[in-house]
């Protein structure tokens, strides 16, 4: 816990707070007018104005109770996390000061899930102050502090902790199905398939993947799995070598009388897997032959997000980071504005796979505004508290769970240039690049769609699958969470 | 089907006494086509579970063979004025009470009604032997839904399905729920929880590592004439605990133990086939060296793409693997195991557990296999053809050097590290007798799990191989010799730190 002074310094701040909590319904006006200008590049309503004239059963969000009035109310806090944003971009100490001694108070880390989403992203906007040196007061008073209480203690877990992680929700589990199920369709009647996983979770689908291929009716086909190996340290962060892991997946597909070779390519996020790109050619090169019987597909799980886009300014890159990794013979002027997520789909097409799985979190968090980052933040990882505020109680795995979403939250807020990997893009705009790409959609089976939904069942009731054209989209509570596509060469 | 059974019979159960509650206070005058009150319930039918076989009726009572449309007619009973259907006639007429129409409830009687039992229309059934009726109605009607009709009601979660309405909802509130049990202990109420954690769970590994021992024990016990009987049940009576990291790297260069084998091979299926599990080893190794070297050429020149710092041991491993067994014979792999055979038994005792059965099953994963589609069992099969007439001989050879060198080997482990060098030279001897580059090769594979006393990883070896794999980037076939001679030289290079270390 943060101690700022325990005298506020300036007290129309704190009145004014005041103020307008006297009236609740003044306050959720001004908070919508004025925030109506941060986020009007959301679409949706903010989730907690679920009171009025909304179709969604939920109650709203509990305020909280501290100071006996409503300052746990979501709006307040995104409001003042805003003002705050505001104030140390603008160097003003003096009211980030006191806007983060309010917020210090009403958002203590083990309050509802407002309040511990709040907390994370107070953390995230010390954090940040402390980094920009811009509010020199702060800094000294964040090192004074016990760094350990910012410091974003993220878990290492160990393989069987990792798969207990995912089972928590649908997050992850949403596009392991929907991809399984499509993938076991794409590859029918290959001998030989070639699965390029990239995934932020660690190959945890690959187990339930194998299950099904094993069961196919046509008998298992040769199943090579290639992995980027080396990534960089992004949450879920396993304690394992990749070397173990493949040993204990190709021993897993061997107990299902299934064949798996299991490859970890050296390859990076940041540079656009470009070297994961080039094994897979040569690979292609050398399979020349028996090409014809070998399917390619590219599950690509919350993990493209990390790589740069547009808004990663080239020229801030460090040297050793090559802009444009991707060899093109024609002249660097026309590619050196092709971003390297852009480059990495192209590269992806130009293998020609057999189906292409993207699903990802369908959030902006690009924009280099620090407070439309902020705001598309907080309206968007309130969902992974909420979700998990009825049924996980204290303890290990809630603070590893919160700890992997503050790790999310620190690195959209706090970090910039290469070090922001949490650059996720609407699935809108995914859809885009896929079509920029040469990429056609593909949609997903009545199969699929019924797989999901029974795997939905097993979850809270406040999940839901919606469908958007040939696309699947998990929602929370009617808000979109997480989205899966399907796509074929064009 | 067990579960099923326990399901639908109890659902009977429910449903029988349900029945008897209502007829109880709804008894009746003599027309009625509802099952007469039967004070004690009688045993629920259609479970083979029970003491008395389902439908042993009372031979006074009067036996009733409904038409299969009439036993499924779900509203028999329609009202005149609504055309509302219902399925018992006491509702009819209760729901005529609302017309105004003329209605007749029966009453409670205290008169002996004849008891009525129900035979299955279905000619071929138990139960349409009027000796095997069933006695009432629901029970008739849900047994013949079962046995002979149409499942249309299905389980959306895992596509069961059911014949009869209340089956069907029944297993909805359990389905699910059901508990999947790793021999780990955890339980699991999903599948694919269960599926993904079993997967990574170390119970797996260990189950693996059994079936594993025990093929090898086997193997050896037949195959050679004086086996080293202690050194063995030694192996096999040791309980593996979870394996330590190096241990993978280690085992994926040997190029030994068919990757066909199946890992749940039982002990006593095993023991039913020792020539078969010979002959798998054999075929392995065969295959190795003459069908599949297309495959083992292009994994050599996927290798030098993935020329970074951090080279991941195991392509260089599978590359070099290939690479040697490229060299074609059979033998060459065979005095491979053979060779290999000894660091088990040497660094068994001393863990507490073998490795062999890591070893060789983590071997199989980064082994190319010669024939991907072809499944254990067939493999097995083939193995058995090719079996004694193959080269039982020199797999006789090959256990027969492991077994010579064994002693050395458990010397060297209880601290006698001199002699350590001394096992390995004959050895390393009889391997490059057989295969040319492989000799280096053979060093390493002793050297490399020694390593596992010192305190460098025996990965670091590997790094190195890996990088000089990658350095010789694009040279296709070149690739391949360059990456065995510097695998060679490195390898040399690391025996000699490890001979300085022990010294």
């Amino acid at each position: 816990m943060m101690q700022f002074t325990e005298t506020p310094l300036v007290l129309p701040l704190q009145q004014t707070i005041i103020t307008t909590t006297t009236n609740n319904n003044i306050l959720t006006t001004m908070t919508k007018h004025s925030s109506s200008s941060f986020h009007h590049h959301l679409p949706r309503s903010s989730p907690w104005t679920t009171t009025t004239g909304s179709s969604l059963s939920f109650p709203p969000s509990k305020s909280s109770t501290i100071g006996g009035g409503t300052f746990g109310d979501a709006n307040c806090m995104e409001q003042l996390l805003v003002h705050c944003a505001n104030a140390i971009e603008s160097n003003d100490a003096t009211l980030a000061q006191q806007i983060l001694w309010v917020l210090n108070n009403i958002a203590p880390p083990d309050g509802d899930s407002n309040q511990r989403l709040t907390c994370g992203f107070l953390r995230a906007l010390i954090a940040r102050a402390t980094k920009t040196g811009s509010c020199k007061m702060l800094t000294a008073m964040a090192n004074a502090n016990a760094n350990a209480d910012l410091m974003i203690q993220t878990h290492k877990y160990s393989i069987i902790e990792l798969a207990s992680f995912i089972d928590l929700t649908p997050w992850h589990r949403f596009g392991f199905s929907a991809a399984n199920a499509a993938i076991l369709e794409a590859i029918e009647g290959f001998s030989i398939v070639h699965i390029v996983d990239l995934s932020s979770t660690h190959c945890m689908q690959i187990p339930t993947l194998i299950d099904a291929i094993a069961n196919r009716p046509e008998g298992p086909p040769f199943i090579k799995l290639t992995v980027a190996g080396a990534t960089a340290d992004i949450p879920p962060m396993l304690d394992h070598s990749y070397e173990e892991l493949g040993s204990k997946l190709v021993n897993f597909a061997r107990s299902r009388n299934v064949m798996l070779e299991f490859r970890v390519v050296p390859s990076s996020s940041a540079d656009g897997f470009s070297s994961l790109i080039e094994h897979l050619r040569v690979q292609q090169i050398v399979f020349a032959d028996e090409g014809e019987g070998e399917a390619l597909v590219i599950n690509c799980h919350m993990m493209l997000h990390n790589t740069p886009e547009e808004t990663l300014n080239v020229i801030n890159m460090p040297n050793d980071m090559s802009p444009n990794p991707y060899s093109i013979p024609s002249s660097s002027s026309s590619t050196s504005s092709a971003s390297n997520r852009t480059m990495f789909l192209k590269a992806l097409r130009s293998l020609d796979p057999t189906i292409v799985v993207l699903v990802d979190e369908d959030a902006d968090f690009t924009s280099s505004d620090l407070v439309c980052r902020l705001t598309s933040a907080f309206n968007f990882l309130w969902i992974p508290y909420d979700a998990v505020e009825a049924f996980l109680r204290q303890g290990k795995q809630r603070q590893w769970y919160e700890a992997d979403i503050c790790w999310k939250i620190e690195n959209v807020i706090a970090q910039e240039g290469v070090q922001r990997v949490e650059r996720l893009e609407p699935k809108s705009r995914w859809v885009q690049r896929m079509r920029n790409a040469n990429f056609r959609s593909a949609s997903f089976s009545e199969d699929a769609i019924l797989e999901v939904k029974g795997m939905l069942d097993e979850h809270a009731a406040g999940w839901g699958l919606k469908r958007e054209e040939e696309d699947l989209v998990l929602t929370w509570k009617g808000h979109n969470v997480v989205f899966a596509t399907l796509w074929v060469p064009a | 089907m067990g579960v099923e059974m326990e399901n639908s019979s109890s659902a009977v159960t429910v449903t029988l006494s349900a029945a008897a509650a209502s007829g109880e206070a709804s008894a009746t005058s003599s027309a009625s086509l509802i099952a007469p009150p039967l004070p004690p319930p009688p045993p629920p039918p259609l479970t083979k579970k029970k003491r008395n076989l389902p439908g042993m009726p009372d031979p006074d009572a009067e036996v009733i063979a409904l038409s299969p449309k009439t036993l499924m007619a779900t509203n028999r009973f329609v009202c005149e004025i609504c055309n509302k259907g219902f399925q018992r006639d006491q509702n009819l007429q209760l729901h005529r009470r609302g017309h105004n129409l003329p209605w007749k409830l029966r009453q409670r009687t205290n008169k002996e009604v004849r008891k009525r039992v129900y035979v299955c229309p279905e000619a071929s059934c138990v139960h349409h032997d009027p000796s095997r009726a069933l006695g009432d109605l629901t029970g008739i009607k849900k047994h013949f839904c079962r046995k002979h009709g149409e499942k249309k009601w299905k389980c959306d979660k895992c596509a069961k399905k059911y014949a009869v309405l209340s089956d069907w909802k029944a297993h909805l509130k359990t389905c699910g729920t059901r508990e999947y049990r790793c021999d780990c202990g955890t339980l699991f109420s999903r599948r694919d929880s269960f599926i993904t954690h079993r997967a990574f769970c170390d119970a797996l590994a260990e189950e693996s590592n059994k079936a594993v021992q025990t093929v090898v024990v086997t193997a050896e016990t037949k195959c050679s004439e004086e086996p080293k009987i202690q050194t063995v049940g030694a192996l096999s009576s040791s309980s593996p605990p979870p394996l330590p990291p190096q241990c993978s790297v280690i085992s994926a260069l040997l190029p030994v133990q068919n990757p066909e084998m199946p890992n749940n091979l039982p002990p006593n299926a095993a023991d039913d086939m020792p020539s078969n599990a010979c002959a798998n080893a054999i075929s392995s190794c065969s295959s190795n060296g003459g069908s599949s070297s297309n495959s083992m050429c292009t994994s050599v020149f996927s290798s030098p793409s993935v020329g970074a710092p951090l080279q991941p041991q195991t392509t260089a491993y599978s590359d070099l693997i290939c690479a040697m067994a490229r060299t074609e014979c059979p033998t060459s792999s065979i005095a491979t195991a053979a060779v290999t055979e000894p660091t088990f038994l040497r660094l068994s005792p001393s863990n507490g557990f073998t490795l062999f059965g890591m070893a060789a099953q983590d071997e199989r994963h980064y082994a190319r296999p010669s024939q991907p589609a072809m499944s254990a069992t067939a493999l097995l099969q083939k193995a058995a053809q090719m079996g004694a007439a193959a080269s039982s001989a020199s797999l006789l050879r090959g256990f027969g050097i492991s077994l010579t060198t064994s002693p050395d080997q458990q010397e060297s482990l209880q601290g006698n590290h001199n002699a350590e060098g001394d096992s390995v030279n004959p050895i390393a001897g009889i391997g490059l007798g057989c295969a040319g580059d492989g000799g280096a090769r053979l060093t390493e594979l002793m050297t490399g799990p020694s390593s596992l006393f010192g305190s460098k990883p025996a990965t670091l070896d590997f790094l190195g191989l890996g990088m000089a794999v990658g350095s010789t980037s694009t040279g296709g076939l070149s690739a391949l010799i360059s990456s065995m001679d510097g695998g060679g030289r490195l390898d040399i290079g690391t025996t000699l730190d490890r001979r300085n270390l022990d010294d």
